[in-house]
């Protein structure tokens, strides 16, 4: 029997908007899977390398030498806070860590397994930027996950930069 | 479409997005937790710093290297030590620890040390009070008893050093007895003739470096007596050079006696006839380089070898062969020690010795005591009886109990359960609880030595240098620093010095040429000690033999009481590693048992694991059998750390308390007792699993047809050689290993289910009566009966030999398990706990397992990953010797290689081609990357 006028079009716009419902939803789990916990200071990358141009390894100083990049010290944030914007509420709250001599208890965004071995200073020397892993940081506010971190992407990388694919390499 | 197809395809579509990104959870973050203030000396996260410092496990002090992480424990970064090795260039140890020794952090992290002080209520429970409570209490009752004119009595273990002088001077300042330093496996016979004949309370260097031919007479030179990681070193090294020859004689069956390359089983107490034909026979052939005097010589007993044979059971035809190898040798080296001289004839065996030593030129040259080990604080047994009958008449109030446990050490005449309750107060200085820590009225809870600073004397020419690794864990203070403040409280001293400037003080004035930290990183300096000459001094020479005539007299159904390689005199029971891990010999890990020879299991129908009633006169234990290849009928053995006291009383004429009881009584209770027995069988089944070295090479098993593509290696192939020959069993790589793979201690029940986990074991073989000790871990095989069965390919070959085994992919078939021949894999029953701190022990570079998962050997991957990371920062290969696995870096005896198989220059591609080299199991083609060095066949009874 002949078509009838309106089924293509409408064939079209449910296929689009449940491609948008399943794209919304994956944007939605996504956040929901990887929503970032708070943090106990709302450290915002945005202005110190964003508007103010810090280097990322002016705080994560073992980057280049070490499996880790740490995080800095709180006498490393106090050396220009004590006096710069000292009467910020977020800036009040470091200054109360550095008073009670508590060390602030950041919450660890970029988890890997516990039977991984990732080396900061090996990527860093082959020459991978950190924005390629942790995305453009100096446009966050809030530092957050954008990379699966997921041992297939990983190994895509492995791959296309003719890296060690090994399993050893990275399980220990 | 229709609409209900729609939904569908929507749902699936939806669901597969949502299946995928299933993964990561907010549960898996962790905190991160930043420092305060950066430290002063810049820590590498995943690097670890090595502090060098003193091992305290036992009195020989060997120099150690700690290894040092920084680890977020309670929120705060603390650094904490994770590995101990030797240190090398260190004068005791040179780089190689035992198996007490890398198990001491199980001390460290000990979950019942003591945490503050402690004092006894009157229920006779311990209630915790603080360390001023404490002070005061001691101080009160110290006041008082002074005031009585009774006596303030210091019994201590063995202290050398720092702490040595602080409490002499102590002692002296507050008016406080020092006692005879207590030291149970005190050789006080061997140290009585040393002075009597030479005028030094010393226990040489026995320099079995530069001997060629060494005779032992119940020296346990590998376990207990001397230096028994130099011993190792040395004896290893001497072997290589082939022309070495070793005889040990013995009564039981040691470990050391099984590794010599001569064992002669004389019969109890009748050692010192041997001795004395050598001597006599040195004179009559004209040998002696420096005849002894006649009113010596007239002392010593003139035997036929006839009259040796019929005392000591050892065949004519062995003693002149003896003696034909003693008098053919150029640079011989004569030692008495251990269960041997601790007997009745004893004294008088060590006096022979002695005299030997002197006759034929041994003093100076391979019995040296120019290095020797100064003992002149510490007291034999008889020396104790003084303050002993002052004790118990009450006259001494307080006591002071420092880093020994004479109530479970003790000979039975010290009666110490008794007598300790005459004191007004015992104070213990301790860190774990023992059976005198329980008789205490306070405790005061002594730091461990990687809390502590300190200097140690393991020699007279050496001070070696403690320093803490971490902060003390709980409220613990150094022996040290107890004495400053009790001195500073009593005599209400004003200055304030504290223990680490009273030694740092010390180091200033020794060392002025070094800076403290220098000093500090090399771990120890030479102290100059004195050089003069030893001379005989022949009247007490004489007088020593007559007043230790020996008896001849037969002995029946005797049980020796030695010390153990594990657990020294018992000091290292309380630590969980040692027990898990096996006894060489026996392979029994926990429990306790009596070592039965096959002649008396034969007759009185005893098998292993049958439980005995073991009765000596009054004193009576039930206790499980473990039958004991190379002992005489007659003859048992039971170590001396499983008996809660020791059940000697009688002393030799020496003062050393005898090692053996006589007049056992033995019958089966007909139980059994679960008595975990880790090794299948004692024997190789003659399956060549120890192949002894032949002169000719032996035919290798035909070519086999090839299964599987040969693996490619390109740049490294990582193999290992161990040589059977050096190994002596002494399973400090057992140790090594635990603590380097974080592998967990799985406890008695699964050991008797026959779950063990150490990656690498020691498996006794014995062959008649002789024996040889196999080192047993994954062969990483090249043709791996493992790595095709795993159904999800958990375990596969890397590309540099290793047989990698993967934990997060392993689901459990534990099919790999089944298939390896070597029986090296290890499977994760249950989950295992890891307590506070000694979770804080663990090494951050290995994965902790869980449940469900197999693990094995991995030749140590992670050291192979930070060296071949080390060599691309610096853009080259990895050189050999660079990558030492755990096992390999503290054999005292060397006998573990590893290296780039690839590498034709490298050590362990030398000996995989040399004579010597064969694989165990080799006709079932696995192609192991393990090659073992055949030992020479020892030449038997």
């Amino acid at each position: 029997m002949a078509v009838k006028r309106w089924i293509v079009p409408s064939i079209f716009f449910v296929f689009l908007s449940g491609l948008a419902l399943v794209l919304l939803g994956q944007n939605l789990l996504w956040k929901r899977v990887y929503r970032q916990p708070e943090q106990p200071i709302a450290f915002s990358h945005e202005i110190h390398v964003g508007k103010l141009n810090l280097k990322c390894t002016t705080c994560h100083t073992t980057v280049e030498k070490s499996i880790r990049a740490g995080v800095p010290a709180v006498a490393t944030c106090m050396s220009c806070h004590k006096a710069v914007a000292a009467d910020r509420p977020q800036v009040q709250k470091l200054r109360e860590f550095w008073e009670k001599k508590e060390p602030i208890p950041w919450e660890k965004i970029h988890n890997l397994p516990p039977h991984v071995y990732f080396s900061h200073k090996r990527h860093i020397q082959a020459g991978i930027d950190c924005a390629t892993c942790h995305g453009e940081v100096r446009v966050m506010p809030e530092i957050r996950q954008v990379r699966s971190l997921k041992m297939g992407w990983c190994v895509d990388c492995h791959r296309a930069k003719a890296a060690p694919l090994d399993c050893y390499t990275c399980h220990k | 479409m229709r609409r209900r197809d729609f939904i569908k395809l929507l749902g699936v579509a939806s669901s597969a997005s949502v299946a995928t990104s299933c993964g990561l959870t907010p549960e898996n973050s962790q905190k991160l937790i930043p420092y305060l203030v950066p430290p002063d000396r810049e820590i590498i996260p995943g690097k670890g710093m090595f502090l060098s410092t003193t091992c305290t496990e036992c009195p020989v002090h060997c120099g150690i290297s700690v290894q040092v992480r920084d680890k977020v424990i309670q929120n705060r970064h603390r650094q904490v030590p994770i590995k101990i090795e030797g240190l090398p260039g260190h004068p005791i140890n040179d780089g190689r620890l035992c198996i007490r020794g890398q198990a001491a952090l199980h001390r460290l992290y000990h979950a019942e040390r003591f945490k503050q002080p402690m004092r006894r209520e009157g229920d006779g429970q311990f209630a915790p009070i603080s360390w001023e409570e404490a002070y005061q209490v001691i101080l009160q009752h110290m006041a008082k008893v002074k005031s009585d004119q009774r006596k303030i009595g210091y019994l201590s273990g063995r202290t050398t050093g720092a702490l040595a002088e602080l409490m002499d001077s102590f002692c002296t300042h507050v008016g406080v007895e020092k006692l005879p330093e207590y030291e149970p496996l005190f050789p006080a016979s061997v140290v009585n003739a040393s002075f009597a004949l030479f005028g030094r309370k010393e226990l040489p260097e026995y320099r079995i470096d530069r001997c060629d031919f060494l005779l032992s007479v119940g020296a346990d030179l590998l376990e207990t007596f001397g230096n028994p990681v130099q011993n190792s070193r040395r004896i290893a090294a001497q072997r290589k050079k082939g022309t070495f020859r070793w005889v040990h004689l013995e009564p039981h069956v040691s470990l050391t006696g099984l590794n010599a390359t001569q064992r002669l089983t004389p019969k109890p107490d009748s050692e010192w006839a041997v001795i004395a034909y050598l001597l006599q026979r040195v004179h009559q052939s004209g040998r002696a380089k420096k005849t002894l005097p006649g009113s010596v010589l007239q002392e010593v007993p003139q035997l036929s070898i006839e009259k040796v044979e019929e005392l000591t059971g050892i065949p004519k035809e062995k003693l002149q062969h003896l003696e034909e190898s003693f008098f053919a040798s150029d640079r011989p080296l004569t030692i008495a020690g251990g269960v041997s001289t601790a007997s009745q004839n004893g004294a008088f065996l060590a006096a022979l010795t002695g005299l030997l030593q002197w006759a034929t030129g041994q003093v100076g040259a391979t019995v040296d005591y120019t290095t020797a080990v100064d003992y002149s604080s510490v007291g034999s047994a008889a020396a104790m009886e003084s303050w002993l009958k002052e004790l118990d008449q009450g006259r001494i109030g307080v006591l002071f109990i420092s880093r020994c446990n004479p109530v479970g050490t003790a000979p039975q005449s010290w009666q110490l359960h008794h007598r300790l309750k005459k004191a007004d107060l015992v104070v213990g200085l301790a860190d774990l609880p023992d059976e005198t820590t329980a008789l205490c009225d306070i405790i005061l809870p002594v730091s461990h030595s990687l809390e502590s600073w300190g200097e140690v004397s393991p020699r007279k020419d050496v001070a070696s240098v403690l320093q803490p690794v971490l902060d003390p864990i709980y409220e613990t203070r150094t022996e040290g620093d107890i004495l400053l403040d009790l001195y500073r409280l009593e005599l209400g001293a004003a200055e304030t010095v504290d223990y680490r400037e009273y030694v740092q003080k010390r180091w200033r004035k020794a060392s002025s040429s070094r800076d403290l930290p220098t000093l500090m990183q090399q771990g120890y300096y030479s102290v100059s000690a004195e050089k003069r000459p030893v001379r005989l001094r022949e009247t007490r020479a004489a007088n020593l033999l007559r007043s230790a005539r020996p008896q001849e007299k037969t002995e029946a159904a005797i049980v020796y009481f030695p010390p153990s390689l594990r657990f020294y005199d018992g000091r290292s029971r309380r630590l969980p590693l040692l027990q898990e891990i096996p006894d060489p010999l026996s392979s029994v890990s926990y429990g306790r048992w009596i070592a039965v020879s096959v002649a008396t299991a034969k007759r009185l129908g005893i098998r292993d694991r049958d439980e005995l009633r073991l009765g000596i006169g009054e004193w009576e234990t039930q206790i499980a059998a473990r039958i004991q290849p190379g002992l005489p009928e007659g003859v048992f053995v039971v170590y001396r750390d499983q008996l809660d006291a020791y059940p000697v009383h009688h002393l030799n004429p020496a003062g050393e308390p005898l090692s053996f009881l006589s007049g056992a009584r033995l019958e089966k209770t007909g139980a059994r007792v679960a008595l975990p027995i880790l090794s299948g069988s004692t024997s190789d089944h003659e399956r060549g699993i120890i192949a002894h070295f032949k002169e000719e090479k032996e035919s290798k098993h035909e070519p086999q047809v090839q299964m599987y593509e040969p693996h490619e290696h390109k740049v490294y192939r990582w193999a290992m050689a161990i040589d059977l020959e050096a190994c002596t069993g002494c399973s400090a790589c057992v140790a090594a290993c635990y603590q380097e793979n974080n592998i967990p201690l799985v406890g008695k029940e699964e050991h008797v289910r026959g779950r063990e986990m150490a990656w690498i074991r020691i498996e006794p073989y014995y062959t008649g009566e002789e024996a040889e000790f196999l080192p047993m871990m994954c062969q990483q095989c090249d043709n791996a009966p493992c790595e095709p069965v795993c159904p999800v390919y958990a375990t596969y070959h890397n590309p540099e030999g290793l047989n990698a085994q993967i934990y997060n992919r392993c689901v459990g078939t534990r099919y790999c398990s089944n298939n390896c021949p070597y029986k090296a894999r290890r499977f994760n029953w249950f989950d295992h706990e890891w307590p506070e701190p000694l979770s804080w022990g663990l090494n951050p570079d290995v994965s902790l397992r869980n449940r469900g998962v197999m693990e094995k050997c991995t030749f140590c991957v992670h050291r192979i990953r930070s060296a071949k990371d080390a060599a691309r920062d610096e853009d080259r290969l990895v050189l050999d010797g660079e990558v030492v696995p755990a096992c390999a870096q503290t054999c005292p005896a060397d006998a573990i290689v590893f290296g780039n198989l690839l590498d034709p220059e490298s050590r362990v591609a030398k000996l995989a081609r040399s004579g010597r080299a064969y694989h165990v199991l080799e006709e079932l083609n696995t192609q192991p990357a393990v090659t073992y060095l055949s030992p020479h066949k020892k030449e038997g009874e």
